[in-house]
């Protein structure tokens, strides 16, 4: 690569809101002003894309129905809905987990397989209920492990693994979600924040 | 037309390869520098992106880099591709071998924590009988540290500490947060000594051998760089024992070329040279290369209070905030019953607790992490490991990543000396918060898996033995006067210290060696 290539690459992101600064707010004419040009075309705005969540549902079809019930309960007791602020159902996190978990090592999909089986089984046991038709203080009884201190090796039970899984990706999920943004924008589609995001190169 | 016959190959543009370059260039001599990634402008290689536009939503791919623990769905395309270039290691032993490959290197990204090794490293059997000292002391590296520090711009407070040697610094004039204050009373109380955090401030948004050694090299006319140059081995002129290049294959064709060189230096990143070097059979005759494998031990948030000042609004806006850094203070002037050498930490005031760290769900939980918005302390410990021969990597034949190289086999795990060490650590930290009158939320002494650090080092180590070390004094090869590696693998001891400093300094010196001897034609 020849140096003033490789200068130039490195020095015009960072050298144009100087020059920007630099040019002077109005330009002084030296010589009579041209006659006017003839109109160009308008440039086209800027286009405006979407997201899938945006105009679209998911499908899931990694959990079985019963699973996928269990989860939403879960999902629905670790981040509830309140005034103005989408919840995790709202969220789409069922769904959204669906998929991550769908989409992850076979040991991480048998860990939740198994840790909502075992959510599910410990209801039926306790409350000859389904998870998903527990009430609050049923529910509180099974999420137990949530009340534990953290510790920094993960439980041994799966219930309990998956249980401290989902508290820290439902919330990711939750937060992350175009509802839950969309609703701190007022109800507008979010523009603007966020991070910065480190393009492939190719 | 017939290729250049360079007086340098330099396979690595990162920190120790770009201040070969830089170094070299500037004395006159021409130097054909190859990386395996391609190249690219900082600035347009990122976009600002809200995190519901992700398509994990900020979780990421989980399958995509099982061992880039510390990746994000932001950045996950900064980290090479685990697929593409595999490596193996026992289940039971997990590495954590996290790469770059940028022409840049790893210096795009690293923390930027900058410090200096004493010679409680460079000396550190003659302290406490452990392993080997390296053939240099501070006094050798001082000079070279002098000038790497200027030219990234690093900021620090001059405190004469022995075991944190002071350097050429932009003074740090920034005040403690009245937290703050209190923690170091405390820790004084129990000679613990807390300074600034020491960090490159670069320039720009950099602090890289992209911007701030690369770019002089070419100055020179005296530098070529090829990116996309993925090299297989070096080559060797059977008949004289030296090497004559290297053998590389273009990134996105899988053409392989040649590079012919008077010298080769190796700054490809500590386990890539040794790979490198390893895939080509040679400077082994000591057997110790690949072996002496180290880092520093990470344990991260290893202790998570909170300043109930703040929680219940007692404390002044600002009261907590800002971080500090403690150098080792273990095993300097006493000696302690259960472990060698020492530890540091950073730590950090004024962050929100994350919500893991309460037993609670649902609005409890929200009503609590609201109640705490600013109120953690939390600190991360950064431990010495000792280098044993045991902790090694090694080819593996049977797998070959997408060029068809052989890839590296990594066996690597902590000792007792390192848990033990984790244990006092964490064991202090705690006490400190405790005495600040500060709560405990959590706290935890396992160490991340081995590489996590990303201050992986050893595995050339240089030495005064030729039968106990692969390099001299000069980062030269004993086996091969025209063969130097430059990056940390040359290390004999890694201390606390982050090392991206040392690893400068080292590949200045070495490259200031070479060309003299190359203008002596001692080579």
């Amino acid at each position: 690569m020849r140096r003033r290539r490789f200068i130039q690459a490195l020095a015009a992101a960072q050298a144009a809101p100087a020059l920007l600064a630099q040019r002077p707010p109005t330009q002084q004419p030296a010589q009579p002003a041209p006659p006017p040009a003839a109109p160009e075309a308008p440039e086209s705005a800027p286009l405006d894309f979407s997201i899938p969540d945006e105009g679209a549902d998911p499908v899931s079809k990694f959990f079985s129905a019963r699973q996928f019930a269990t989860l939403k309960r879960l999902c629905d007791l670790l981040i509830p809905a309140a005034p103005g602020s989408p919840g995790a159902l709202e969220a789409r996190v069922p769904e959204f987990m669906d998929f991550l978990i769908g989409d992850a090592p076979v040991q991480r999909q048998q860990l939740w397989l198994s840790g909502l089986d075992g959510l599910e089984y410990q209801s039926q046991i306790r409350f000859r209920k389904a998870f998903a038709d527990t009430d609050a203080g049923q529910a509180d009884t099974l999420l137990a492990p949530l009340h534990q201190p953290w510790s920094f090796e993960p439980p041994n039970d799966p219930v309990a693994r998956v249980l401290a899984a989902a508290k820290q990706d439902v919330r990711t999920a939750t937060y992350n979600s175009f509802e839950r943004n969309m609703a701190a924008s007022g109800g507008k589609r979010p523009r603007g924040g966020g991070g910065l995001y480190w393009l492939a190169v190719e | 037309m017939a290729a250049t016959n360079y007086d340098v190959l330099i396979i690595g543009s990162g920190a120790s390869g770009g201040m070969a370059a830089y170094t070299l260039t500037k004395k006159g001599i021409r130097c054909l520098m190859l990386d395996a990634g391609p190249a690219i402008d900082f600035q347009k290689n990122h976009v600002t992106k809200p995190a519901w536009e992700l398509p994990y939503r900020g979780l990421g791919n989980p399958s995509r880099l099982p061992h880039v623990i510390q990746a994000t769905e932001y950045d996950a395309n900064q980290w090479v591709d685990e697929k593409q270039v595999p490596y193996t290691h026992d289940p039971s032993s997990p590495f954590n071998w996290v790469r770059v490959r940028y022409v840049g290197g790893k210096s795009l990204f690293w923390s930027r924590m900058s410090f200096r090794l004493s010679d409680y490293e460079f000396k550190a059997k003659d302290h406490d009988g452990f392993g080997d000292n390296w053939p240099i002391s501070l006094t050798d590296l001082a000079p070279y540290y002098d000038q790497v520090e200027p030219i990234f711009r690093v900021r620090g407070r001059k405190e004469g500490l022995k075991q944190l040697p002071d350097g050429n610094f932009i003074e740090d004039t920034t005040s403690w947060s009245p937290a703050v204050q209190k923690f170091i009373g405390e820790a004084s109380k129990r000679n613990i000594p807390i300074t600034k955090v020491r960090s490159s401030l670069g320039r720009g948004q950099l602090a890289s051998s992209l911007n701030l050694l690369l770019p002089d090299a070419l100055a020179t006319g005296n530098l070529t760089i090829i990116p996309d140059a993925v090299v297989r081995d070096i080559t060797v002129d059977k008949n004289t024992g030296r090497v004559t290049g290297a053998n590389f294959l273009d990134r996105h064709s899988g053409r392989e070329m040649h590079a012919k060189a008077k010298v080769v230096v190796l700054g490809a990143s500590c386990l890539e040279s040794t790979r490198i070097l390893l895939n080509s059979g040679i400077a082994n005759s000591s057997g110790v290369l690949g072996h002496y494998l180290h880092d520093q031990f990470y344990v991260t948030q290893c202790v998570q209070a909170v300043i109930p000042e703040v929680r219940d609004k007692t404390a002044p806006a600002g009261y907590a905030s800002g971080g500090g850094y403690i150098p080792r203070f273990r095993n300097l002037q006493t000696k302690e019953k259960d472990f060698l050498r020492g530890y540091a930490f950073d730590f950090t005031a004024g962050s929100t607790p994350d919500a893991k760290f309460f037993p609670l769900y649902g609005k409890p939980l929200d009503d609590a992490l609201e109640a705490h918005r600013g109120t953690g302390f939390s600190g991360t410990c950064m431990g010495s490991v000792l280098p044993t021969f045991e902790n090694h990597v090694r080819i593996n034949k049977d797998l070959a990543d997408a060029w068809g190289i052989p890839v590296l086999h990594i066996q690597a795990r902590y000792g007792s000396n390192e848990f033990n060490m984790a244990k006092d650590a964490i064991n202090t930290m705690a006490e400190l918060c405790r005495a600040c009158g500060w709560e405990v939320l959590a706290r935890h002494d396992q160490p991340l898996p081995p590489g996590y650090s990303i201050h992986e080092v050893g595995t050339c180590r240089m030495g005064d033995n030729p039968k106990t070390s692969v390099l001299n004094k000069w980062n030269q090869s004993w086996d091969i006067k025209n063969l130097f590696v430059v990056d940390g693998s040359s290390f004999v001891t890694a201390g606390s210290q982050n090392p991206t400093m040392t690893i400068l300094s080292l590949s200045m010196r070495a490259s200031e060696y070479l060309a003299e001897q190359m203008r002596k034609n001692e080579l």
